[in-house]
């Protein structure tokens, strides 16, 4: 039987350790969940690339049980933001977000899903998809390398592995809320309104909204 | 006679099924999980499975990969540490992404700075990989690594490398590119050879001059 699986809190007797093993009901959803994690097709960027890559026979993201690529977010329990986010694209990425059942996750790839990388103050990009949605996994990377994408899913597994039955929020009384999705707006700057923005910054709020930031 | 090219083109994939197995009783035992099997599998003698075992076993990376610059340091005989790093600043301004952040040190007595740096933050989720800081600094204190295994759950902290998280010694640069050390400490040692050899020059033209005016003036007497 899997050695991973099995709890060494409650002794087996020799002769029964051949056929019996005891596990929790976590480590059995777990160890269910974590090797089968589907990923939704969806590229951005050059980072599909790698991540198109890391699916080919060569890096074989089947050997975690992750080949099943979904095209539809009704069937995907993982979103890989892989590449540039641009403002036009965040709300259908976090209506898509919202279209997958519990429980989902998360991983932003690359520098520009993460951080915004070399867009970040960019007048078009979103600097980090994890000011819209909750995000799990960050692997950095300019691209990441396939191997260092597997990394981030090995990540993503090990995180996981840590999940318990009673506190998982997908199990919890309250139905999960959906994330706001934020809608495309006018520019930040609009450079016929440099004198009127430059006369309202003073009476600004600290913290902007993001929906209305967009 | 229509279908042949389907069957032609089975029987590629029919033989890397075999080709698998053969490979398999070729090198009974030995063909995952070492560097040397990797090699074979992945060179021109590889046949059949050539899928990288990832945790197990890593594609080697070549010498030129970059990926997360991190900062060179040098330990003399009593293990004490100084960086390379100058704080001078030419990485960051060069930096298309903007991801690097120089702390400056000053000598608290008298205010005047000192070329070393207080802290080093280099965002790597921002950075772009491209080496340009490692390309442009004259001191040879930022080189890019190999190491990408670097993901994590939080972005704000883990992310966000400090100058203890990118300091790394020289023999690590050393381990990871021998070609550019090479040429690195080659260029140094030439560098410091004419700088003796000029010093040795002036040296000399300053005792001919000496020896001329002191001859001149025994000619003067005389």
């Amino acid at each position: 039987m899997n050695d991973e699986l099995s709890n060494p809190d409650i002794p087996v007797p020799d002769e029964l350790q051949s056929t019996v093993t005891i596990t929790s009901l976590d480590k059995i959803y777990n160890w269910g969940r974590r090797s089968s994690i589907w990923p939704m097709v969806f590229g951005l960027a050059c980072c599909a690339i790698e991540m198109i890559c890391t699916a080919a026979s060569r890096f074989d993201i089947a050997r975690f049980g992750m080949e099943v690529f979904r095209a539809t977010p009704r069937q995907a329990d993982l979103m890989i933001v892989s590449g540039t986010v641009t403002k036009k694209m965040v709300p259908q990425i976090v209506r898509l977000f919202n279209q997958m059942p519990e429980p989902k996750y998360v991983m932003a790839m690359g520098a520009c899903a993460s951080g915004g990388g070399p867009f970040k103050e960019g007048y078009n990009v979103v600097s980090g998809i994890d000011k819209f949605v909750p995000v799990d996994v960050y692997v950095p990377g300019c691209p990441p390398t396939p191997q260092a994408l597997l990394h981030g899913l090995m990540k993503l597994q090990e995180k996981i592995d840590g999940q318990s039955l009673k506190s998982v929020r997908w199990y919890g009384q309250e139905a999960s809320e959906a994330v706001p999705v934020p809608v495309l707006g006018p520019d930040l700057l609009d450079p016929r309104q440099h004198a009127l923005l430059a006369q309202q910054a003073g009476q600004m709020p600290v913290n902007v909204d993001i929906e209305k930031d967009l | 006679m229509y279908g042949i090219g389907i069957i032609k083109g089975m029987g590629v994939t029919i033989k890397h099924l075999i080709d698998s197995f053969v490979d398999d009783m070729r090198f009974l035992g030995r063909r995952y999980y070492s560097d040397e099997s990797l090699n074979i599998r992945q060179g021109t003698e590889g046949r059949g499975v050539f899928t990288v075992q990832y945790p197990d076993e890593k594609l080697p990376v070549p010498e030129q990969f970059r990926f997360i610059p991190f900062l060179l340091y040098e330990t003399d005989d009593d293990g004490n540490k100084t960086d390379r790093c100058t704080s001078c600043g030419i990485c960051a301004k060069v930096c298309p992404p903007q991801c690097i952040w120089i702390e400056r040190s000053s000598d608290p007595e008298t205010g005047r700075p000192i070329p070393a740096p207080t802290n080093f933050f280099i965002d790597i989720d921002i950075c772009m990989n491209c080496g340009y800081c490692a390309e442009y600094c004259p001191f040879d204190a930022i080189k890019m690594d190999h190491d990408y295994e670097l993901a994590s759950y939080d972005r704000t902290e883990a992310h966000i490398f400090d100058k203890e998280r990118l300091d790394k010694p020289v023999e690590y640069y050393a381990s990871i590119r021998p070609n550019d050390y090479l040429v690195e400490e080659n260029a140094r040692a030439e560098e410091a050879a004419k700088k003796a050899a000029k010093k040795e020059a002036a040296a000399a033209k300053k005792a001919a001059k000496l020896a001329a005016k002191q001859a001149s003036e025994q000619a003067a007497a005389d």
